[in-house]
């Protein structure tokens, strides 16, 4: 399925959920969403569309955090773009509900967002640290700009 | 021969010295085509001596709780019943010096090894070392049941023919000497393979190793082993790499006979039966416990039981 | 020299620890067996559980998991037992020295004078790791004569 095709299917579906739909080069489109929509627009993409859930990602910018889902639409002959669609959260507090309901396989990632980024994810099944150490203080997030965690642990086991 | 001789006779010839030597010397055998069909160059031909006396200079340690004497005890139990049965057999092809029902009792001691590693494996205290040690129990449970079918054919042919000693090796190898090997008439061949299948399992060797996994189960029932207790299970295997298709060629291939043409072609038939087993391990890969036990009582067993029921005439 | 101490320099069994790496050292080891380089002719083989083994190949920087479980493998290990070092992370902690999960390096982790020899490299060659390893078996041997000593410092001079 070309780009466009992907498109018009996801417009067809989402309407005006999926906003600032389009195609960087023929295998990545790109949108966005808000976060309050999120839940039903992955549910969507993944459940009706039929597209795989690759990963997500999280990022911190200079003014919000951003989350991005990355799907990929695998059951369709190919060229099969991957679709990325992007949420902005609060840079304070970065919270946005967890599209577990909708997308099982999105537990783990979540977790691992909420332990290196400090992005709070509501509803989550399963919220417990995934990579850190046992012994590693809660609020301290790793992967935050500015290096968080100078002067807070330990460096010697 | 008055009884310090047999004490040698355990001891050094046909017993502990020499079957020592030929299995380190079959298992080196085994290394090294294993390294030819992978297309590597593979180990000298003192690589398992050197093994074994590393092993001795090692620490052993026990794991906290264990039971001292069923972990040290399991080793040696394991090694008592290798070196006896390959003591029997070479009195029996050597010597011809046998008892009734030695047969009998050599299937027995052929089993302690398994046992060995099952009580070892149980006595390590070690969650990886009871998953080893029930797919070792799974698996005896398996092929020792065709494996005694097959090995009771010759016995229910030479006393279907009228032969002296039907229970007894040496019995069995005078009838094959005058008549001529079992292997040479069906149910004999259908025991054969049925007998080569088991020795595969009964050896640990791959397709059927689950309880060594070394990839899967990082050592499997012989996890927490280290140090002489080790080299001991490690020679009980090269022991038995001596034993088991010794027996088999004994009991079902003709063995050795009186010429000296006819030791020449008993080692050959040896040599024959070793390199089967290398190439089969070196060829398939390990399959899971269950598909092992369905294998065993499936097809092997039914195999076995024909040839069993076909040994009864004398001319299949 | 004893015969034990012989055999084990003619039979290491090799336990291969990644203590966190990014596998780029872990598939040059595996190298070392196959067909072009076969330490098994040497008698290297590469066993299952740690009590069997003879030497340690460590790889990975020490993050603060897998440093503890690294302490814990060596106590495992049954005595004597070498511990080589492989690659930039396990020397010093290559790329990642000053990064959220570090703690000490692998030689202060572990008692001192464990670690037997270093192989530098990222990833080092197999050439390289079995030069390592035969350096390693010839520490088992008793130290050289005063004689050479001399004549090496001579040398350098």
């Amino acid at each position: 399925m070309s780009s466009e095709q992907v498109i018009d299917r996801l417009k067809n579906a989402l309407g005006d959920k999926l906003k600032g739909t389009f195609a960087q080069t023929a295998l990545r489109i790109y949108a966005e969403a808000d976060p309050a929509d999120i839940v039903e627009v992955t549910r969507v993409i993944h459940n009706d569309l039929g597209a795989r859930f690759v990963i997500a990602s999280g990022m911190e910018m200079e003014t919000d955090f951003e989350v991005l889902y990355h799907f990929a639409f695998e059951n369709m002959p190919p060229p099969c773009p991957l679709v990325t669609v992007r949420v902005h959260l609060d840079h304070e507090k970065p919270l946005v509900d967890s599209i577990t309901s909708g997308v099982p396989a999105a537990a783990w990632i979540e977790r691992e967002m909420h332990e290196l980024l400090g992005i709070e994810f509501k509803n989550h099944p399963n919220m417990k640290p995934l990579l850190l150490a046992e012994d590693w203080p809660k609020d301290v997030h790793p992967l935050r700009r500015g290096r968080p965690w100078e002067g807070k642990v330990d460096r010697k086991i | 021969m008055s009884s310090p001789w047999h004490l040698l006779g355990l001891l050094v010839f046909p017993g502990f010295i020499f079957m020592a030597a030929v299995g380190m010397l079959v298992s080196w055998v085994d290394r090294k085509v294993t390294a030819r069909v992978q297309y590597r160059v593979g180990p000298s031909v003192l690589q398992p001596l050197w093994d074994l006396l590393k092993l001795i200079g090692k620490e052993t340690v026990v794991p906290r709780g264990a039971s001292r004497v069923a972990f040290f005890g399991a080793p040696l139990i394991g090694l008592a019943g290798a070196v006896f049965v390959g003591t029997m057999l070479g009195y029996a092809m050597f010597f011809h010096m046998g008892f009734n029902g030695d047969v009998i009792v050599a299937l027995y001691l052929l089993v302690l090894p398994s046992l060995a590693i099952i009580l070892g494996g149980s006595a390590s205290r070690n969650p990886i070392a009871s998953v080893g040690a029930s797919r070792e129990m799974k698996l005896t449970l398996g092929y020792e049941l065709p494996f005694i079918l097959a090995l009771l054919v010759p016995v229910v042919k030479v006393s279907m023919a009228g032969g002296a000693g039907p229970l007894t090796l040496t019995g069995l190898l005078a009838y094959q000497a005058e008549h001529g090997s079992f292997a040479a008439s069906f149910s004999g061949l259908l025991a054969l393979v049925v007998a080569i299948i088991c020795t595969q399992a009964k050896m640990a060797l791959v397709p059927f190793d689950q309880a060594e996994a070394e990839t899967e189960l990082t050592g499997g029932a012989l996890v927490e082993y280290s140090g002489p207790a080790l080299a001991v299970f490690k020679l009980t295997k090269m022991l038995m790499f001596y034993a088991v298709p010794m027996f088999v060629v004994a009991v079902l291939w003709g063995g050795f006979g009186n010429s000296p043409g006819g030791i020449v072609l008993g080692v050959v038939k040896y040599l024959v039966l070793v390199v089967v087993i290398t190439l089969v391990r070196n060829t398939n890969p390990r399959v899971r416990i269950e598909h092992a036990v369905k294998f065993f009582w499936g097809p092997v067993t039914a195999l076995a039981v024909i040839a069993m029921v076909l040994a009864v005439w004398p001319k299949w | 020299m004893g015969v034990t101490v012989k055999a084990l320099m003619k039979s290491p069994w090799v336990f291969h620890v990644s203590a966190g790496s990014c596998n780029n050292c872990d598939i040059e080891i595996l190298d070392c067996l196959c067909p072009r380089f076969d330490i098994e002719r040497f008698g290297a083989v590469l066993i299952g559980s740690v009590r069997h083994a003879d030497a340690l190949i460590i790889t990975g920087a020490m993050n603060r998991k897998s440093a503890l479980r690294v302490r814990q493998l060596y106590d495992q290990a049954a005595k004597p037992c070498l511990v080589i070092a492989i690659g930039a992370c396990a020397l010093g902690q290559g790329v990642f020295r000053d990064s959220y999960p570090m703690v000490q390096p692998l030689d202060e982790v572990l008692p001192p004078g464990a670690v037997t020899v270093y192989v530098p490299g990222c990833p080092p060659k197999p050439e390289a790791m079995i030069a390592g390893v035969v350096k390693a078996l010839a520490q088992l041997q008793p130290a050289a004569k005063p004689e050479g000593a001399e004549k090496e410092a001579a040398d350098v001079q």
